[in-house]
């Protein structure tokens, strides 16, 4: 459930929802009864108003912190950190980005092993972005030019054709820069 | 009748919807702005028009050139010249009457002409083949010299042009509304609604002042150097801190992205002055003030430094400890937000609400914004950048906060558009306009943000992959709608009747 909400695009889709439905249903509706029901001024006291400024804003830091707290082991530095501090060895992979395609050191993985892409780009920002063989996005690293390389370590768990593509627009033929990581089931 | 307003008269079709025939004393808090709304929205127009060429594009299988033409035509026309100037339009305008200052002489004229000329400049430069999108995406525009996609003749005009819409962003809109508000002298007549600075509906108009000419001003050295290097007057040996790649786009986000939060500052800060004028029990007064002035600081201090969430996915070459500084204070802004949330609400629950077309316009326009706030943020946090970053939920957010900016302003313009012109719009279409500008705007972002949830790259020529197509008709279904509500606008403003002096009175600010 985290893993789908941390690290899927739908999972920011769904945690958007989360958010401006509720947003949507109360401000609309205070704005259509006040507008069109009944306009007349409210008796609210005002310890009422403080004590729902303070419901709400202790909400809205609550929020704040726990979603934030969860997220973090679903950071890519995070992540790259704790797979290269394990035992197992990461497979390096060397990528070179140049308009319109890339230059792989390595593009068969297999499922389970540790694989730390290290991509620069030659001549203009460049992303390098991995997609699942179902569609969605894995990663994206954006590629500047001069500042040195991207890098992060991922590990893949599904067998499949993965499809790479730019995600930073690079000029005349950017939606034609992409290319294929082939990863296999684990051979021990 | 002043040099602005007649020539505002003798434009074409959009001249009769801004033309002002209001009282002559107030001339000089209207003239420049009614130019100002007026390029806006012929400007607005045009990026109508490419936005929805765009889908097109794709489904009738055009060729790529033309869709990188138009989505860098309709991204650079949508945020600078309609919404900024639009937003300098009708602010300069709300200001100078709340402080009784004018809005004449030559920085309004320069900031006028800079940025409807560097426009120009950069739309030819565009038709001559420079397709770097809106983002300027540096160092693309030298290497696509490098590489033959476009002329070095294309990229001098077109980088002269930015430079001018650079000037009037950074320095000379600034520079007029400090002028307005720290400097002239006082003039009774011009006085219209008297606001202090420490008035929620002003604040936010001097904070972003600032924050223009100041996060603006290194991005200003660096293109400038840029652009006196490809005028040949300064050697290239000379500014390699200027051309290189990750300076430029630092100095880019730092502006970009508080051009961005000092245009929502100063619309939240619009919202406040506007909501109380139309409070049913006639208190003309926001539930609280500090609350209000609170959401505004809040606002400022986290929006400066939260322009690294543009960097995220560059790891290690951004270091994580700016990572994480970027996404604590991208949600400090919600902070700020959700502040803003309940005091509005409040007042409305409060004080019950008039329902005219210009404060539905403010609060249909905020609800946008707030919605939008959400994608901001998620797409802020680190981990959902690395799944976010470069697709279609970005371009979604950018466009939602414009067209949600866009909207808060035109209902501030419906609001003061009888002081302006001196003429008054239909409620009916006032309405429509509100309803399908709303639903649009909406549709739109949803369709932009499930894209990129699906994957879909942004300023990508190639929908028909992975079964994207499906939101480029959701994208094209909902872009109608907003531009018929645009029509019905232009059709209030071109037959709004003149008032009849002394028997209706203006709406009072
Ligand atoms: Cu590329």
């Amino acid at each position: 459930m985290l893993e789908f909400i941390y690290q899927s695009g739908w999972g920011a889709f769904t945690m958007l929802l989360l958010f401006q439905i509720p947003f949507l249903l109360v401000f609309l509706t205070v704005i259509y009864r006040k507008a069109y029901v009944d306009t007349s001024a409210s008796t609210i006291t005002d310890a009422k108003i403080s004590k729902l400024r303070g419901g709400w804003l202790t909400l809205v830091i609550a929020l704040f912190l726990v979603i934030n707290i969860v997220g973090i082991q679903y950071i890519p530095a995070i992540y790259t950190a704790k797979a290269a501090n394990s035992s197992v060895a990461a497979v390096d992979v060397a990528i070179e980005a140049q308009s319109w395609s890339y230059d792989m050191s390595v593009r068969e993985f297999e499922v389970g092993k540790p694989v730390r892409f290290n991509a620069v780009s030659l001549d203009t920002v460049h992303g390098f972005a991995v997609y699942h063989p179902g569609g969605r996005v894995l990663f994206t690293m954006m590629l500047v030019p001069g500042v040195g390389e991207s890098s992060l370590i991922y590990t893949f768990n599904e067998p499949g054709t993965y499809k790479v593509r730019c995600l930073e627009y690079c000029g005349a033929a950017h939606h034609e820069m992409s290319d294929e990581i082939i990863v296999t089931e684990a051979s021990s | 009748m002043s040099y602005a307003t007649s020539m505002v008269a003798a434009v074409p079709v959009f001249g009769r919807m801004f033309k002002v025939e209001s009282e002559a004393e107030l001339e000089d808090i209207n003239a420049w702005p009614a130019a100002m709304i007026m390029a806006s929205f012929i400007w607005f127009f045009a990026a109508v028009l490419l936005g929805i060429s765009l889908p097109l594009t794709q489904m009738l299988g055009l060729d790529a050139s033309l869709f990188y033409t138009a989505i860098t035509g309709h991204g650079a026309a949508m945020a600078f010249p309609f919404v900024f100037q639009l937003m300098m339009g009708v602010g300069l305008h709300r200001a100078a009457g709340c402080v009784g200052k004018p809005v004449s002489g030559w920085i309004p004229a320069t900031a006028f002409w800079m940025m409807n000329i560097g426009a120009l400049l950069f739309t030819i430069a565009i038709l001559m083949g420079l397709k770097i999108s809106y983002a300027v995406m540096y160092p693309l525009p030298v290497v696509g010299v490098e590489t033959g996609q476009w002329s070095m003749t294309s990229l001098i005009i077109g980088f002269t042009g930015i430079a001018g819409i650079l000037v009037t962003v950074i320095v000379l809109f600034p520079v007029q509304v400090i002028k307005m508000f720290f400097f002239d002298k006082e003039r009774e007549e011009l006085v219209l609604h008297r606001r202090k600075l420490s008035d929620p509906g002003m604040l936010g108009m001097a904070m972003a002042a600032f924050v223009l000419l100041i996060m603006g001003s290194p991005l200003l050295i660096v293109a400038s150097a840029v652009l006196l290097g490809l005028y040949g007057i300064l050697p290239f040996a000379w500014i390699p801190w200027a051309t290189d790649p990750m300076v430029f786009q630092f100095v880019f986000y730092i502006f970009a992205h508080n051009l961005m939060e000092a245009m929502a500052i100063m619309i939240v800060s619009a919202v406040y002055a506007t909501l109380p004028l139309y409070l049913a029990d006639g208190t003309r007064q926001l539930y609280s003030n500090k609350l209000a002035n609170l959401a505004l600081w809040i606002l400022l201090v986290t929006s400066v430094t939260s322009f690294f969430h543009h960097f995220y996915t560059m790891f290690p070459a951004l270091p994580s400890a700016l990572s994480y500084h970027g996404n604590i204070m991208s949600w400090g802004t919600g902070v700020g937000a959700a502040i803003t949330i309940f005091t509005i609400t409040m007042t409305i629950v409060k004080h019950g609400l008039r329902a005219e077309a210009g404060v539905m316009a403010v609060l249909m326009g905020f609800t946008l914004y707030i919605l939008d706030g959400v994608s901001a943020i998620i797409t802020s946090t680190v981990a959902w950048s690395y799944q976010l970053h470069g697709t279609m939920w970005q371009a979604g957010h950018t466009m939602a906060v414009l067209i949600a900016v866009a909207m808060m302003w035109m209902g501030v313009l419906l609001h003061h558009y009888p002081v302006i012109t001196g003429r008054v719009l239909d409620k009916t279409r006032g309405m429509w306009f509100v309803i399908l500008y709303t639903v649009g705007a909406m549709g739109l972002a949803y369709s932009f943000l499930a894209a990129g949830a699906a994957g879909m790259p942004r300023r990508f020529a190639s929908w028909d992959q992975e079964g994207w197509m499906i939101y480029g008709y959701l994208i094209l279904f909902f872009g109608l709608c907003m531009t018929l509500s645009m029509l019905i606008f232009f059709i209030d403003v071109s037959k709004a009747r003149r008032i009849n002096t002394g028997a209706e009175a203006a709406p009072a600010e």
